[in-house]
């Protein structure tokens, strides 16, 4: 320990962290280690909602004592008005199913822009609990559903018709009464375009707010539900589910490959979304350089002891992530320890979380880095939250054609060195493929030789095809030195594409994903974890590879919290202290 | 029926993809349709006519065979432009960019009008252009200004006789610069008639707030397209979903 403090109080050294190089950044192993921060979507979508008072009232709630039935919610929002439109469907147990082939589900709703009438309640009445079988029009900004987790459900409304709260520890073990299992957005099905959303209406005019809010409103409707429901059940003996447990259920949430090819196909965006969340980290690293203040210190040791007990009561059946879980809280602790003893000297110091940075990433776990890394962004709301307002960038991929070939070459080089590492003459460099099922499309990871479907592989190993461009362009550079791009692409029409990924790609920060996609051993649940962390999920709960469960929103605000004194301090979720009334 | 653009966007690569295009050439394929349609070019009547062509043949790539310092000619072996526009555009873009102005001629190639949307994103890096082509017995004309997203589409009656079947490109800082260098080769006869951009904006405005009408049987055809990119569901392709 002392040790480990003399190391990290030596700041002799130190000085400003600059933003983190993309060949740290941008591996998949890092990425897939990343937890939410105050620039995730969730995080932002809440804090406008509060501080902007969105008003939310229910012109229909028609369920019937079973809870099956219709609801409209009107959102009035500081810049518009929307409906959420939900329909509470009876489920047989044995159809309820989580993947993204499932046809029925317990909950389907539609967030659409403005108030809804009759003839148009019918018109998403048949077809919003269709989901992919159906049409919706551009009114609708977002389609969902979800499903029950009739465990937890059927015991909270159970214990609310008793009259009594449930056991925190029975919510902590599942973390929501509903899971959601699709929410699309940006024009699928016949939906509204996100150009649409985004110049029309500024309210949810951010990447997947729209998409953030439809799951927002879900849980409040679960509570409600669950709520309404004990109420029919025992009209006088039923009590309310107590706030603090309120806040404490979020959603919850199973991610699969239909995530994955997202990252790949939109890189300037997740460039954008990695260079704000390296930007707010380097700000707040630089925020220490004249020394940090007590109550600073103090917030950032608060924060980390949450954490600990956040991944005490996580539980998850994958070892990995469960020996991960352990191990940071051991790291956390040390860090803990060692604010305690060096708490007097530390605010008297320069450039304290560069010399933590720098200490964890050569003694801890990457995810430890990262938890601190989100922890310090927390402490300076003040000089990051502004950051939210860039998280989008229009995507354009074209062709540099008057850059020289023997350019493009250096180009590659530099930028993909990580791509010209990779021996693709090995078998497992290509052992795995990406393809599309005849089952609503969904994006799979076959077996090369194994698997049917080769032949109709998605473009998604960027390393590959890199390479191969790399190697074409060589010996186009031998025979024509001198020749420019657009010559090379006229004569070599097939590598257009990846030229212009190349060179689009060359001038942003970070860039594409530092691995080899078509490995056999690709690990896509990084991939996942990566866009999961920007939505701003927590509790991650690994399934295989590729797949993970998560919780969206617990410990967030509730409805009636919006327009008071908020601390926004809800991430990393811990169990509420309810005092039986 | 009534799709997005997004949609449409998404179910025109996959068709494209199908029809053997490669990535890059599917993406600027289906943003071609789209601009047309969108901006009210008829996008999908022009897509029909290609898919004629392009759904019985192997993707076809127009050769160069002809340059000097300020001009090319690509032969577009009756490909559509939906395959060779983009490199014909980058062609003489990289020569634009090296010096002053530079002309290309498409020659043998079909489904002109898909250009427009290529030159306006080549706009966008502040170069100008200017393009026509015969349409059966008149002249369209489109003049690009350098950044702007509309173009100025005008017919015109012909004064010399122009290949049914090619299509002139040029392109310079500002379309002063190319009008002044290629005054010979703008020369047109009467003014026919113009899209305006005011229609153009008005049309795209409307599909972004409604929808874009497309025929059930044209979004049929392009479902049947993406099927075949679509692999066969199996108990063990579904443990590769997660299973």
């Amino acid at each position: 320990m002392h040790n480990v403090s003399q190391q990290i109080g030596d700041h002799s050294d130190a000085k400003a962290l600059p933003m983190r190089p993309a060949n740290q950044v941008m591996q998949l192993n890092r990425l897939g280690s990343l937890h939410q921060s105050r620039i995730s979507f969730m995080r932002t979508l809440v804090r406008r909602m509060v501080a902007e008072n969105w008003q939310i009232s229910s012109p229909v709630f028609d369920l019937d004592d079973q809870g099956y039935g219709t609801v409209v919610y009107q959102i009035d929002a500081k810049y518009g008005t929307f409906s959420y439109v939900l329909f509470s469907h009876y489920l047989d147990p044995e159809r309820r199913n989580d993947r993204v082939i499932a046809d029925q589900w317990d909950l389907t709703m539609a967030l659409c822009e403005g108030t809804v009438d009759t003839k148009q309640l019918d018109f998403l009445r048949n077809n919003v609990p269709k989901q992919e079988a159906g049409r919706v029009d551009s009114r609708v900004l977002v389609l969902s559903r979800a499903n029950r987790s009739a465990r937890l459900f059927d015991y909270v409304v159970n214990e609310l018709a008793q009259g009594s709260q449930p056991e925190v520890d029975m919510i902590a073990d599942v973390g929501y009464l509903y899971r959601t299992t699709a929410a699309y957005g940006s024009g699928k099905l016949g939906m509204a375009d996100w150009e649409k959303v985004w110049t029309k209406h500024r309210d949810f005019a951010r990447p997947f707010a729209a998409e953030m809010f439809t799951c927002y409103m879900l849980r409040h409707f679960s509570m409600q539900q669950a709520d309404y429901l004990a109420s029919q059940r025992s009209p006088t003996k039923a009590v309310a589910l107590h706030e603090d447990i309120k806040r404490y259920i979020g959603i919850g949430n199973s991610t699969g490959l239909g995530m994955a090819p997202f990252l790949i196909n939109h890189p300037l965006l997740i460039n954008q979304w990695i260079e704000m969340r390296e930007t707010a980290l380097a700000t707040a690293v630089a925020a220490s350089e004249s020394g940090i203040d007590q109550d600073t210190l103090l917030r950032f040791d608060v924060s980390i002891q949450r954490v600990i007990q956040h991944l005490n009561e996580i539980f998850t059946a994958d070892e990995r992530q469960s020996r991960a879980n352990i191990k940071v809280g051991e790291e956390l602790q040390v860090l803990h320890a060692w604010l305690n003893e060096q708490g007097a000297v530390l605010v008297e110091n320069h450039y304290v979380w560069a010399s933590l940075t720098q200490y964890a990433e050569q003694h801890w776990l990457t995810e430890t880095q990262e938890v601190i890394n989100t922890l310090l962004i927390e402490l300076y709301p003040e000089l990051v939250d502004g950051l939210e307002e860039n998280m989008w960038v229009e995507e354009s991929y074209q062709v540099t054609p008057e850059m020289s070939v023997a350019e493009l070459l250096e180009v590659i080089e530099e930028k993909y060195d990580w791509a010209l590492a990779i021996d693709f003459s090995k078998y497992e460099s290509m052992g795995a493929f990406w393809y599309r099922s005849q089952e609503k499309m969904e994006p799979r990871l076959g077996q090369t030789n194994v698997d049917m479907g080769m032949e109709k592989e998605m473009p998604l190993g960027i390393g590959r095809r890199v390479r191969e461009c790399y190697d074409r362009i060589y010996v186009y550079n031998q025979t024509s030195p001198n020749q420019d791009v657009a010559h090379f692409v006229v004569q070599n029409p097939t590598y257009s594409g990846i030229v212009a990924r190349i060179q689009t790609m060359a001038q942003s920060q970070y860039g594409d994903i530092r691995e080899n996609l078509v490995h056999t051993d690709v690990l896509p649940i990084h991939l996942l974890r990566c866009k999961l962390s920007f939505f701003g999920v927590s509790k991650f709960d690994p399934r295989s590879r590729l797949w993970v469960r998560n919780t969206m929103f617990q410990g967030a605000p509730l409805i009636s919290d919006f327009g008071k004194v908020f601390a926004d301090d809800w991430q990393f979720p811990i169990k509420p202290n309810v005092i039986s009334e | 029926m009534k799709v997005s653009k997004n949609e449409l966007l998404a179910s025109l690569k996959k068709a494209f993809e199908a029809l053997g295009f490669q990535p890059g050439d599917y993406y600027d394929a289906a943003d071609m349709v789209v601009w047309l349609e969108t901006h009210g070019f008829y996008g999908f009547d022009r897509l029909l006519a290609a898919l004629t062509y392009l759904n019985t043949t192997v993707p076809v790539h127009a050769d160069l065979v002809q340059e000097d310092a300020h001009n090319f000619v690509l032969d577009g072996k009756g490909t559509s432009v939906l395959l060779c526009g983009s490199e014909a555009v980058d062609l003489i873009r990289s020569q634009v960019m090296k010096g002053s102005c530079a002309g290309l001629e498409l020659i043998n190639c079909y489904n002109r009008t898909f250009i427009v949307q290529r030159l306006i994103k080549a706009a966008q890096r502040n170069l100008a252009f200017i393009a026509y082509w015969r349409q059966q017995d008149y002249c369209v004309k489109v003049s690009v200004k350098p950044g702007t997203h509309l173009p100025e589409y005008q017919t015109f009656t012909m004064l010399d006789v122009v290949d049914p079947q090619s299509l002139r490109i040029f392109c310079g800082k500002s379309l002063d610069a190319i009008e002044e260098q290629y005054v010979a080769e703008l020369e047109f006869g009467d003014l026919l008639d113009t899209f305006s951009e005011a229609e153009m904006a008005d049309s795209y405005r409307n599909s972004l707030e409604e929808g874009i009408e497309i025929d059930e049987s044209l979004w049929k055809t392009l479902d049947s397209l993406v099927a075949r990119v679509l692999v066969q569901s199996t108990d063990s392709s579904r443990a590769g979903a997660g299973d």
